[in-house]
């Protein structure tokens, strides 16, 4: 029973990542053959189209390097602004809370074309456009709703003795934040911040409207071949998609067993004090 | 702890400065702008009234563009929902190197949508393509890519759309699997329930809210789906892929019509803005 799951699983882990093994094999120069019959592959594998980025896109490297810093810095930020709210959330009494926080999740669904051109004419109007700090702080804002939504739900989990404890001692509110509750739930944050760097990294519309050009990250690059219609061919363009997967699956390499602790929590009624 | 007023004023300060001046001001910047002529390179703004929604809601291609959107939200959706949930359900016992497997299981998530539509846009044709060299081994002709089919490039974009969402759903739903207490699951199988009820009676209610949340999540990506779409078959061909949000990228991008742009726009975070009423609703009552 239990292999048989192992089985079942190994098979749909195995054709979920078929598209990406076969991408991982052209960018290597492992190509299919389709003129054989049976098909076969041709090539030896070799690493020249990762230096073939450089040519087809000679800012590659320096728009890969954009798109880690601004999803960094984008990622800490959200969480930073929304782990307070979140807090307060959890630990009102008011009664409308739980359609507020419900509110974050819709906010956090809400299609980035519904604020994105306003946003770029006002980025414009205050000389954001085309800089480092207007594409993160946009970044930071488009996914702090779901870090306040799931964050909400972490602290909501926490029992609240610590926190009374802290208080009879006599510490501040931002005492308790960042000595008791932080370190209490910081997987959960980890994971958080994780997860947010993932979807600002992956994040299309938000930079390109707020740039002509001068601040690239992956993703716009990546729409120039769209708008311009340039044809890479196939070999580089897989190169090019598996090196800027690269850090994100290290990533997970890494925090696969922090990300554990990421759950969406349900706001319910019962964690009312 | 209780909190003050002030205390909750702090609390939500550096949020509200973050989301208001990023996300709420453009967003009703936006709507304001649907009842003008207002873009941003003229310098007189007259009021127009409604006349912007007309145009739009007149406009054929955004007819067909809701009629696309609301068919792959509807496909995608469920199919992400469903496969989601059944991988999350063999994963919930213990086995050996779980976490390692729900790590391996969130890649194609890690894919950005327009890195998405770039992969599949070779794997779907010829010479290269994934979908040849399987025909091939089976002894079939070549088919043509489906992006290039009228007939198949909706079903296309919301093949891609599942296969980079569901395993992320998998993600979220497993740990509410998981939490199920063990007594649960030896009740129903000593009660003699086969593995449909246990879904039905032991699963599915416990992971309804967390489906939900999930479900809003997905309808509201769906409802503006753009990258992929944008890279893999620009709405094409025709108008077979158009979505609101395309349409809305080409009016203010493209043809330079700003007006009309913003409130295709405003038009798709309406909709959205229904579909999260009406979860609000099914949430609280579900826990009230």
């Amino acid at each position: 029973m239990r292999a048989a799951r192992t089985i079942a699983i190994a098979a749909v882990t195995g054709a979920f990542l078929l598209p990406l093994a076969w991408t991982g094999l052209a960018a290597v120069g492992v190509l299919p053959d389709d003129s054989m019959r049976p098909p076969s592959w041709t090539g030896p594998p070799t690493l020249d189209h990762i230096a073939d980025i450089g040519v087809a896109e000679p800012t590659f490297w320096q728009e890969l390097a954009t798109s880690t810093v601004t999803a960094i810095v984008a990622a800490c930020l959200s969480v930073a602004v929304a782990f307070p709210a979140a807090f307060a959330l959890a630990r009102s009494r008011y009664r409308g809370r739980r359609a507020v926080t419900q509110g974050f999740l819709v906010l956090a669904s809400l299609p980035v074309m519904a604020y994105a051109f306003p946003l770029a004419d006002l980025s414009r109007r205050v000389h954001l456009i085309d800089t480092f700090a207007g594409i993160t702080l946009a970044e930071a804002a488009v996914t702090a709703p779901l870090a306040v939504f799931v964050l909400h739900g972490v602290v909501g989990q926490l029992p609240t003795e610590w926190e009374e404890a802290a208080v009879i001692d006599g510490a501040g509110l931002f005492r308790i934040l960042g000595r008791v509750v932080l370190p209490l739930i910081a997987p959960a944050v980890a994971a958080t911040l994780v997860v947010m760097f993932v979807l600002d990294w992956n994040m299309l519309l938000v930079p390109l409207v707020l740039t002509s050009g001068e601040v690239k990250t992956v993703p716009v690059a990546l729409s120039d071949f769209f708008t311009f219609e340039r044809e890479l061919d196939w070999p580089t363009a897989a190169a090019a998609l598996m090196v800027s997967l690269a850090p994100l699956a290290m990533l997970l390499g890494v925090f696969h067993r922090v990300l554990e602790s990421f759950a969406l929590q349900v706001p319910g009624d019962r964690d009312i004090g | 702890m209780r909190l003050t007023h002030r205390d909750h004023l702090l609390l939500f300060a550096p949020l509200a400065i973050l989301v208001g001046g990023w996300l709420v001001i453009p967003a009703l910047v936006g709507l304001s702008a649907t009842l003008t002529t207002y873009s941003p390179l003229t310098t007189a703004v007259a009021f127009a009234g409604w006349k912007n929604y007309s145009d739009v809601l007149h406009d054929p291609q955004f007819g067909e563009a809701v009629r696309n959107v609301a068919i792959f939200a509807l496909v995608a959706v469920p199919l992400e929902l469903g496969l989601g949930f059944a991988i999350a359900y063999v994963l919930r016992r213990p086995i050996r190197g779980r976490s390692w497997w729900r790590g391996l299981l969130l890649l194609p998530w890690l894919v950005s949508p327009i890195a998405a539509g770039v992969m599949w846009h070779y794997l779907f044709s010829g010479a290269t393509g994934i979908v040849n060299f399987v025909l091939g081994w089976l002894g079939l002709p070549e088919a043509a890519s489906p992006i290039g089919d009228v007939r198949f490039a909706l079903a296309a974009t919301s093949a891609i759309e599942v296969w980079r969402m569901a395993p992320f759903v998998t993600f979220l739903l497993l740990p509410g699997l998981v939490a199920i207490p063990e007594e649960r699951w030896e009740q129903a199988t000593l009660a003699g329930a086969s593995w449909f009820r246990r879904i039905v009676n032991v699963a599915l209610p416990e992971v309804a809210p967390l489906m939900l949340s999930v479900g809003m999540l997905l309808t509201g990506l769906s409802l503006g789906a753009f990258d992929t779409i944008l890279i893999l078959t620009g709405g094409g061909p025709g108008t077979a892929t158009l979505t609101p949000a395309l349409y809305s990228y080409d009016r203010a991008f493209v043809t330079n019509d700003w007006p009309s742009g913003a409130t295709s726009a405003w038009l798709i975070a309406a909709g959205v803005a229904v579909v999260g009423a009406a979860y609000i609703r099914l949430s609280g009552r579900r826990s009230g």
